[in-house]
């Protein structure tokens, strides 16, 4: 298998891409994506795979600072395991073969001696004036090696300017392997990118969306909020004390001389490759005008019930009312239940009116790995959202 | 619905102005100050910001332009699109973007976004803050460039995205395109992503200029002269 040099992207892929397989990252116009490709090469450099770097577009120079200041100077691109062909060689063959024809046939003529001479695990393309000059078939053509080499990796990079019909062409009648398409959400505030792993040939996958922000040159999935609520005393405080690496919680005493949430209980995460804040809602009535506020822009909710107090379940179904509109993915999570006296789950589900399909699932918020499970169900349902 | 005001008085004050979401297409031969009546229209009032695409002259020029024109550099940003082929090493500055030629959309694309998210999360102007949300107006200096580097139907989807984000954004776009270079196929195509055309003619006394789509304007022919970022209709 082949790294594409971001973790989370190979775990969805089942470990990497498989060696010879075609990968296409597929990015809408706007959207900071450049990384996806940029991480694959710097992987491949760094398993001292062989590559060649396709950049008709642009100049060796250019994409190397470039390749600088997006790594932060990590990756160092005048190693011997890589030839460029890069705008200057385009320069040349479009003055020495004019018509399209003889073009797209020194090439493929360079693309193949570059690759039996050099023995390339890795062919990495900058798809654009390829596709411009000699359109999809064509191009992709000189990309064909003949027999003299074992079939390198084919990673391209593309401007998707078509949508979903593009990305269909290439999965359907060019056979490509792994399709990964990158969009921005393009709202005002906040905007965020995400990336879909619309395509795998070896194993059929669900479609999934992940958003991600870049970060000291990585690609980091990244969910922005996830809001915990529920009634007073459900066990939110500890369930996002428990979920989190860090975070604070603004609590204060109750009239009954418990503490008691009175602002929001915040935690950072960074989970399964995914940078996550969690924020957890006053349970208490009066703290109801703040709520709506709290799940803008929220990702997904984990609603917490007491398993042992039914007489809380209007409460929460009245919760439930709030963020009903919103239609983000939401699970439910029945705290308490290494205590005796749990609701079942028909009788819970009934009291709350969800539907089967909501995910519920018996915690206790004291056990992390109950936490960890309920999250994970979350960011399931939130990544499998097209957007 | 914010209206972006013209600078010209004659038109602000029968219209008020370009509606929030406008894309106006300058028509214009060469040799026209077409870049010039851009810019006027792209020179952003108090609180508003601006953005430059050039491919035409490097970013410290459109700058320059705008200081001249009495604007506030802290709200004007240029994706400049030819100093790096120059100067590779050139690095990005939150208001000055480059990429390695007008070939190079996906690179125009990002910068483009990058500058909006950095206007509306206020990391644009060094501090300062202009209106929220933030009125923003885009000049593409030119399309003529950008045609002679991708093929029409390439660059006419990448515009059509570009006019829609504006749309969504509710800022205003302004693109000049030589009239004389391209078929009228070409021409078309483009206009057909503008809702407001504003020709440019020269005549022997002067440059005339006519506009088109903008409600409560006439389109006849009107005589103009640009100084100092200030736009004119003369009698």
């Amino acid at each position: 298998m082949i790294s594409t040099g971001m973790n989370r992207v190979d775990e969805m892929l089942g470990g990497g891409i498989p060696k010879g397989s075609r990968v296409l990252y597929s990015m809408e116009p706007g959207v900071n994506g450049q990384l996806f490709m940029i991480s694959s090469l710097c992987r491949a450099i760094e398993n001292d795979l062989s590559c060649l770097v396709i950049l008709p577009h642009t100049t060796f120079e250019t994409f190397s600072n470039d390749v600088r200041s997006m790594t932060a100077g990590l990756i160092n691109l005048s190693s011997d395991n890589i030839v460029f062909i890069d705008s200057i060689d385009r320069e040349r063959i479009q003055k020495s073969s004019p018509h399209p024809d003889s073009a797209q046939q020194e090439w493929k003529a360079r693309i193949a001696k570059v690759c039996c001479e050099r023995k390339i695990d890795v062919i990495f393309v900058y798809f654009d004036l390829l596709f411009e000059d000699f359109g999809i078939e064509n191009g992709l053509n000189i990309l064909e090696l003949g027999d003299c080499v074992l079939k390198p990796t084919l990673i391209l990079e593309l401007l998707n300017l078509e949508g979903e019909p593009l990305l269909s062409r290439f999965i359907h009648d060019f056979s490509f392997d792994v399709v990964i398409s990158i969009k921005s959400s393009f709202l005002t505030v906040p905007h965020f990118d995400y990336f879909t792993l619309v395509h795998t040939s070896w194993s059929p996958q669900p479609v999934r969306s992940v958003p991600f922000v870049t970060a000291k040159g990585r690609i980091v999935p990244y969910i922005p909020r996830i809001v915990v609520t529920g009634p007073a005393k459900s066990g939110k405080s500890t369930f996002v004390k428990n979920a989190s690496i860090e975070g604070i919680s603004v609590d204060r005493m109750g009239s009954d001389g418990d503490l008691t949430t009175g602002v929001m209980d915040l935690g950072l995460l960074h989970w399964k490759g995914f940078d996550i804040t969690v924020y957890g809602t006053p349970g208490q009535p009066r703290f109801d005008t703040m709520i709506p506020g709290m799940f803008k822009h929220t990702m997904g909710v984990i609603l917490i019930i007491d398993a042992t107090k039914p007489r809380s379940l209007p409460r929460a179904k009245e919760m439930i009312g709030m963020l009903a509109e919103r239609g983000v993915p939401t699970v439910i999570a029945a705290n308490k239940t290494d205590l005796p006296g749990k609701m079942a789950e028909k009788e819970i589900r009934a009291a709350l009116g969800v539907r089967e399909d909501i995910p519920l699932f018996f915690i206790s918020a004291t056990s992390k790995d109950d936490v960890r499970h309920v999250l994970e169900s979350l960011v399931d349902s939130i990544t499998q959202i097209p957007y | 619905m914010y209206s972006y005001k013209t600078g010209i008085d004659q038109i602000d004050q029968l219209s008020g102005g370009f509606e929030a979401g406008t894309n106006i297409l300058i028509l214009a031969p060469p040799m026209s100050y077409a870049d010039q009546l851009a810019y006027a229209l792209t020179k952003p009032v108090t609180g508003e910001y601006a953005i430059t695409l050039s491919t035409n002259e490097r970013a410290a020029e459109v700058v320059d332009f705008f200081k001249v024109a009495g604007s506030d550099k802290r709200f004007i940003g240029v994706i400049d699109a030819i100093t790096k082929s120059s100067t590779p090493s050139i690095v990005d500055t939150p208001r000055l973007r480059f990429v390695s030629s007008p070939t190079d959309l996906t690179g125009i694309g990002i910068k483009f976004s990058n500058m909006i998210e950095a206007i509306f999360e206020g990391d644009f102007s060094d501090g300062e803050s202009g209106l929220f949300p933030p009125p923003i107006r885009f000049c593409v200096n030119s399309v003529s460039t950008l045609l002679m580097y991708r093929k029409l139907e390439v660059l006419y989807q990448f515009l059509h995205v570009i006019t829609a984000k504006l749309k969504k954004i509710e800022g205003v776009g302004i693109y000049i395109l030589n009239s004389e270079s391209f078929d009228d196929k070409t021409l078309s195509l483009i206009k057909q992503l503008m809702n407001c055309v504003i020709e440019i003619k020269i005549e022997q006394d002067g440059s005339y200029l006519r506009i088109m789509g903008i409600r409560g304007i006439n389109p006849v022919w009107q005589k103009f002269s640009v100084n100092k970022g200030q736009v004119t209709i003369l009698p």
